[in-house]
């Protein structure tokens, strides 16, 4: 009888050190992640947790200036590749990214740190003023780029955008396929999230406003 | 010749009505509408719900509108993380169910409108369906 308490005492005692040690393991991690966690898992956007810094580009704005990595420094970035002559992702996604600044800057912060980068892939329609003219009408704080096709490659590449352009000789109408995700680049220029379709304003602006926050916080 | 003139806009909303009253029609059309594009902007899409009240498969073989110098039947699609469009010689409605053409999937494709649209014009666009079925749908423009 003896013996039987004293072996259930130490199963007991062995059992709430566990139980202890376990709850202080789990507190811990979740210290650490409970911020991050609250944004992930997310069909809406992936955050990476380590951010990897862009490299060198070449590309051109709307107002025929050089948009390069320094371009990308000190705001944060969304980053949608498209072209102008798409009757629907395009102005879909545009339409929404508009909506989400709106949001964002109707928060205290502010959006005075962000910019949202319409890449074209089409540079043989896309010239610098139609995508002027085409980003200005989303709103006008929007920037339009585009390039040679090895820098747009090249950029695309480093986030992991794809594309194709069927240029077929003698129609101005050859399809166009192109990512439908927007990229989103922190003030390091470094590739820090992705936003997955379908795109919503309000999904978009809520968790860049907590991921902005934890930023701030680390 | 301005569509967004009253008489016009009367009269599109009057012819608006056709499909969304003409149940006996078989098909009625809901929420047509048409994204307001950028300036200078030669393609646009068109979107609707459609809705089969009969107990047929109907078919959706042409749109066409004095409008626009084309209309397609398009789905986007997407491969590889890629969104393309595919052009849809046709388009099968199942008996008594909805089909929708939303941003990101099935849409009219509109090519080279006749004059600028702004929000709140309307264009009327014909659905011919398979068998004879032709219904004019207004589609207003929205921003």
């Amino acid at each position: 009888m003896h013996e039987i308490s004293l072996k259930f005492s130490i199963m007991v005692t062995t059992l709430v050190l566990a139980a202890m040690l376990a709850a202080a393991w789990l507190a811990d991690i979740d210290r650490e992640y409970d911020s991050r966690a609250r944004l992930l898992p997310d069909q809406v956007m992936t955050l990476f947790s380590d951010p990897k810094p862009l490299t060198a580009f070449a590309l051109t704005d709307d107002r025929n200036r050089v948009f390069d990595l320094e371009s990308l420094k000190g705001k944060w970035s969304f980053l949608f590749f498209g072209f102008t002559h798409c009757p629907d992702v395009c102005p879909t996604t545009l339409a929404e990214l508009a909506r989400a600044r709106d949001n964002i800057a109707k928060n205290t912060v502010g959006a005075e740190d962000i910019q949202v980068v319409f890449i074209s892939v089409d540079p043989n329609r896309d010239t610098a003023s139609k995508l002027r003219q085409y980003v200005d009408y989303f709103d006008p704080t929007f920037v339009g780029v585009t390039g040679d096709n090895a820098q747009i490659g090249n950029l695309a590449g480093q986030l992991g955008a794809t594309y194709q352009v069927a240029i077929t000789p003698g129609t101005e109408n050859y399809p166009v396929y192109h990512s439908t995700a927007v990229f989103l680049v922190d003030p390091r220029a470094r590739y820090h999230a992705v936003f997955t379709p379908p795109h919503d304003a309000e999904a978009i602006s809520k968790r860049f406003k907590v991921m902005r926050e934890l930023e701030e916080a680390t | 010749m301005r569509w967004r003139h009253p008489v016009f806009v009367c009269l599109i909303s009057a012819l608006a009505l056709v499909p969304a009253a003409g149940k006996a029609a078989g098909v009625s059309v809901r929420d047509a509408w048409i994204r307001e594009t950028p300036p200078g902007m030669t393609v646009m899409a068109g979107y609707m719900e459609l809705r089969n009240n009969t107990s047929r498969p109907q078919v959706l073989v042409a749109a066409s509108s004095s409008g626009f110098e084309s209309v397609m039947i398009h789905r986007t699609i997407v491969r590889n993380g890629m969104a393309g469009m595919v052009h849809l010689s046709q388009i099968e409605l199942a008996p008594n169910a909805s089909l929708i053409f939303a941003p990101g999937g099935n849409h009219l494709m509109l090519m080279n409108p006749e004059q600028t649209l702004r929000a709140g014009d309307a264009v009327v666009i014909k659905l011919e369906f398979r068998g004879g079925l032709v219904l004019p749908v207004a589609f207003e423009v929205r921003k």
